[in-house]
């Protein structure tokens, strides 16, 4: 569901806790008449209002979208439930009434409180949304061959990086290929050394030989063993037809199975497990191939390009951009990005003065000085949130704009409450709100003159 | 008349049958184990002879080919060559915005998911029913003669889970109608590519489906009238056989929508159908997600089945009533068990086939974006021993002569806890890098050695043994041995789990000491151990009842409250289990609709979170639920109409049998 939307899982609750409270009215009416010496009228009374209480949650819950129903679900309607609950268990209680409440009814609670637990088990555990990969776009302006490299490292290993875990980019080498000297994973060659080995390999027996002989052509993919004059036109490379290391890891990815590392192949190591890397479902474009070659010939030597042959793209070659439907995805920050990307992806410049980031100038909202600020607001008689210290002061106004609106003493009047959106809990990270919090929480006035 | 004679005739023709199934049997396990080899040979020579036809005819000068010729995206030929066939449909569309249309209440995936998981559910249930009636009609007409009152009971069972069945099925049909209309009015662009490509097969699926309602109320409605006679009662039975059988047809050729855009065949690069189109139903995942599904159903059935007589026991009015429903409950809860077992080997053979596909897909299962989804899996499978050990513990209550084994239930308890916490410590989480700093490094020092597969293969191995071994004891709860070689008996018994356990454990810490690749080698022996203990362990046990004598019967009826909740986890967990694996198989796709050739290029494309899934999992459980009371509720309403058409039919509270 979009944080635009209603959540299913709770409009379904909502739902099915109303049918559950006009259950319970029903069943303590044909109690009171079946027994005449229960008062009807009261209990019939007590177990209406909750009835058409709970009716009305579920409008309002209609009118919700999914940050403020979980919110509305626990702190309103669940509490609704249990009074239900109790009262109806009083009313058993005090009218000694033996016929209690049927199987049915303590199944669904059984029922739903189990599921409800799995999907509360799964949005503890770490959050990770993956986007597809963009579709080609044209290299607006010439690159520098440290960026060129850059983007191969990228299409390797992705923009974002997680903190204890292996991140994988477009390419998704780190599946199966480690880098560094001693890292193995056994799925496939350790990659460190290996423009030096490239450049080696054409001499070696086995290469010229294994499984295919120099000048074969690889079925499945048309490739031609050891001759880069033969490769597909978009990829070809410019210049000698002499078989160098750039053209030995050019056929690599483009065809895997032409050559496979002792231990490392199918079938007596005559076929790759190794997607053909110009092909679905990787399908990297020219450009992108390129990059990723001139990556591993200069990975091993960090700030050095001399080793890299793979010419730099020009401007309207094909390269990867973000794709242009992305402003109608929902919002989402991994904490990954760095903090003036973050604030600006997060809208906050729009309504907020930022000392500290670019162009954040917005006056809709308080200026954020919240390192001299927040200690003053905690101790306001207005303050009703529960924050200690100026972090539990940001994250608590991030994530409950509501819990203190800040005076505007500039127009006389409090800052509107309810513009701040209350999405931020589903476009954040935790990762991400602490480093947003940590940013936020050090904000001060710049020094005057 | 047809007596004695008939029996000779139909144990003759039973023979008969059996004999001929176990002389096809080789050739179709030849046939499910060796796909490749057949279409290398069988498919390739016959492509392989229209191409050199179609290349004579180009060079006798009878002009250009008119045959275009693609090559399979999947298949090969004896040579490892991708298998050539003639272009026979057009290319993979790509999707633009407007082959895609949306609501603005929900994203189109996801009520696209809704109305497939509540028709998955659904056919699953109704794929399931069929199987147990066959086999409970079966005993039941076995043990007409010995026990008439277990057999018209075991009948009494079969008619009822019918009768259910007949009204999910309606049901089933229309979610399914609900699902066709969603991919139609939400995915036009590429229904219309699988329309393009599974045209035969979506008719002769509607046919089946029509056979299948024939055969199914033949089934249902001839019931009584077939009752009368044996020999009727045995082309009744016949009849549950054919039933299923069109079911398993019905199933398999769902499923080859559904396996083929995971793993597609019979297409070239750009999606152009090659003109065969057992390559395009038969492409490489579907045999094992075939068997993979029936052992589903059987357990996801027998969970629902398990879970409506649980609800029955605990409304029963009467001691009989609670007796015949606590009795269903085991009987589903055995069937239940009986499909659970070999599943993980199933599972398996499918994650084996995946992996052959495109080891960077079987890769992202496991270790890429997919892998938290396992450990979830682990956590339903520990909930599922849970739940099954509690049964049983609880079901040993009722049974005379249990409390000499009931003193061992908190000691398996303990191994279990042990054992599911390990199996549910993970690997790595996703941490910020000040706390990746105060634990020094991914891995926790001493917490973090459970996370690793030595350690979680030996918690799950243990689990399973600790299962079997209480399913043992409950199975001679009420036994008293009588056989002279008891004690060795016993001795063995003891022996094998003993030996199990620290075999298991040997491995395990053993795996620590051996590089990954070898490591991994060590989950078959440790598998193996469990497994004799499973067979090893009961045959000896099953064995050991000979002439054994009776502490007395089992008391059904008396089954405790926590034993009967104990089948509402279960039930709960599989349902949920089997929405999250569905899940996982589907999401692995990625961003595509059909794998590496029709770009899913929707503003849904995205993989969820595992929170985002987790919700949605939750709420198509408790709606399929919902709809399964629904109809429980309407099966049940023939029932009190039949009592108050009938009155004598009423059962007699026991007071008054008495």
């Amino acid at each position: 569901m979009l944080p635009e939307q209603a959540d299913i899982l709770w409009t379904y609750m909502t739902l099915a806790y109303t049918l559950f409270a006009f259950y319970v009215f029903g069943n303590v009416v044909q109690h009171c008449r079946e027994n005449e010496r229960v008062n009807g009228k009261l209990w019939g009374g007590i177990f209406g209002v909750f009835a058409v209480i709970s009716f009305f949650e579920t409008v309002h819950m209609f009118d919700l979208v999914q940050g403020e129903q979980i919110t509305f679900m626990f702190q309103y309607q669940v509490l609704t439930v249990l009074a239900i609950l109790l009262t109806w268990g009083i009313f058993f209680k005090s009218q000694d009434i033996q016929n209690q409440s049927p199987p049915i009814i303590r199944a669904f609670f059984f029922w739903s409180t189990v599921s409800i637990c799995l999907a509360g088990y799964t949005n503890w555990l770490p959050q990770q949304r993956s986007d597809p990969p963009p579709k080609a776009a044209a290299v607006s302006e010439d690159l520098t061959m440290e960026e060129f490299v850059e983007m191969g490292r990228v299409i390797v290993f992705g923009a974002k990086q997680v903190a204890g875990q292996k991140s994988i980019g477009k390419g998704q080498c780190p599946l199966c290929h480690t880098f560094d000297p001693g890292d193995h994973i056994g799925r496939c060659p350790n990659l460190f050394g290996v423009q030096e080995r490239s450049e080696k390999k054409k001499d070696e027996e086995r290469y010229q030989t294994h499984p295919m002989k120099i000048g074969d052509p690889e079925p499945a993919t048309g490739i031609v063993k050891g001759t880069p004059d033969q490769v597909p036109e978009e990829y070809r490379r410019a210049g000698s037809p002499d078989f160098i290391g750039e053209d030995y890891l050019r056929e690599s990815l483009m065809c895997p199975t032409c050559y496979v590392v002792k231990g490392y192949g199918n079938d007596g190591d005559t076929k790759s497990p190794m997607p053909v890397i110009s092909k679905p479902p990787i399908s990297l474009s020219p450009v992108e191939l390129n990059a990723v070659i001139a990556w591993l010939q200069s990975k091993d030597t960090p700030g050095e390009f001399a080793n890299v042959t793979v010419p730099l793209p020009t401007a309207g070659s094909t390269a990867e951009e973000a794709p242009a439907e992305d402003e109608e995805r929902p919002v989402f920050v991994t904490g990954n990005e760095p903090i003036q990307d973050m604030i600006n992806t997060l809208g906050c410049p729009l309504c907020h003065t930022i000392p500290g980031v670019e162009g954040a100038m917005g006056a809709l909202g308080p200026v954020l000085h919240e390192k001299t600020n927040a200690p003053a607001r905690m101790k306001d008689p207005n303050y009703k949130g529960s924050a200690k210290n100026t972090k539990e002061y940001v994250k608590e106004s991030i994530l409950n704009p509501s819990a203190f609106v800040v005076f505007n003493e500039e127009a006389g009047e409090a800052y509107p409450d309810g513009l701040m959106p209350t999405t931020f809990s589903e476009m954040l990270s935790v990762q991400a709100l602490d480093k947003l919090v940590d940013f936020i929480s050090q904000t001060e006035a710049p020094p005057e003159g | 008349m047809l007596g004695k004679q008939t029996r000779r005739y139909g144990t003759l023709s039973l023979a008969l049958v059996m004999a001929f199934a176990i002389y096809l049997m080789p050739a179709f396990v030849t046939d499910a184990m060796a796909k490749e080899a057949y279409a290398g040979q069988a498919f390739a020579e016959e492509a392989f002879a229209k191409e050199v036809l179609a290349e004579e005819a180009a060079a006798e000068g009878e002009g250009e080919p008119e045959i275009e010729w693609g090559q399979d995206v999947f298949y090969k030929d004896w040579e490892g060559n991708p298998l050539k066939g003639p272009v026979s449909g057009h290319p993979a569309p790509e999707l633009g915005e407007s082959d895609y249309n949306n609501y603005e209440f929900a994203p189109s995936r996801m009520i696209l998911w809704m109305a497939n998981q509540q028709h998955l559910y659904f056919g699953s249930f109704v794929l399931a029913v069929p199987i147990f009636c066959m086999l409970i009609e079966f005993i039941g007409i076995r043990t007409k003669e010995e026990d008439p009152i277990m057999s018209a009971k075991y009948d009494r069972l079969a008619h009822d889970l019918m009768k259910v069945s007949l009204t999910a099925y309606s049901w089933t049909a229309i979610l399914g109608g609900i699902l066709l209309f969603t991919f139609i009015t939400l995915f036009p662009g590429f229904f219309k590519y699988m329309a393009g490509i599974f045209r035969p097969v979506m008719h002769v699926y509607a046919l089946m489906f029509l056979a299948e309602s024939g055969v199914l109320y033949v089934y249902y409605y001839g019931w009584d009238k077939m009752s009368a006679d044996p020999f009727l009662k045995w082309i009744h039975c016949s009849l549950s056989v054919l039933l299923n059988l069109i079911g398993t047809v019905l199933m398999y050729l769902a499923n080859s929508w559904a396996t083929f855009m995971q793993a597609p065949g019979g297409i070239d690069e750009q999606g152009r159908f090659l003109g065969n189109i057992w390559h395009v139903i038969h492409s490489t995942l579907w045999n094992p997600v075939g068997v993979h599904r029936i052992l589903g159903n059987i357990v996801f059935g027998g969970g629902i089945v398990g879970a409506y007589a649980a609800y029955h026991y605990l409304t029963a009015k009467t001691e009989e009533e609670r007796a015949h429903y606590d009795w269903v409950c085991y009987v589903a809860m055995f069937i239940c068990i009986f499909g659970l077992i070999p599943l993980p080997f199933a599972g398996y053979w499918l994650m084996k086939e995946v992996y052959a596909f495109r080891q960077q897909m079987g890769i992202t299962l496991m270790g890429g974006i997919m892998a938290w989804l396992f450990i979830i899996q682990a956590v339903m499978i520990g909930l599922l021993f849970f739940g099954a050990n509690s049964y049983l513990h609880n079901g040993m209550s009722r049974v005379k002569g249990a409390h000499r084994y009931m003193k061992y239930a908190k000691y398996m308890i303990l191994l279990l806890i042990v054992c599911f916490t390990m199996w549910m410590t993970p690997h790595t989480i996703v941490m910020t890098p000040a706390e990746l700093k105060a634990m020094g490094g991914a891995q926790h020092p001493i917490v973090g050695h459970f996370g690793v597969m030595s350690a979680k293969n030996t918690a799950v191995n243990l689990m399973i043994t600790t299962t079997v071994l209480c399913f043992l004891l409950y199975q001679k709860a009420n036994k008293k041995i009588t056989v002279p070689w008891q004690t060795i008996g016993n001795c063995w018994l003891t022996a094998i789990f003993i030996g199990a356990a620290i075999n298991i454990i040997f491995l395990g810490v053993y795996g620590y000491f051996l590089p990954a690749n070898v490591r991994v080698g060590l989950s078959v022996p440790q598998v193996t151990t469990t497994l004799t203990t499973l067979f090893v362990g009961t045959a000896i046990n099953i064995s050991m009842f000979k002439d054994s004598e009776s502490y007395g019967e089992i008391q059904w009826g008396t089954q405790s409250k926590v034993g009967t909740y104990a089948i509402f986890l279960l039930a709960i967990s599989f349902t949920w289990l089997m929405g999250l694996m569905g899940y996982i198989r589907s999401a692995v796709r990625l961003f595509w609709h059909v794998t590496e050739v029709v770009r899913d290029n929707s503003v849904d494309a995205y993989t969820l979170t595992i929170g985002e899934a987790g919700k949605m999992l939750t709420f198509n459980t408790l709606f399929v639920w919902t709809q399964f009371v629904v109809v429980f509720w309407v099966a049940s309403l023939t029932v009190k109409k039949g009592a108050a058409q009938e009155p004598e039919a009423v059962p007699v509270p026991a007071q008054q049998q008495q």
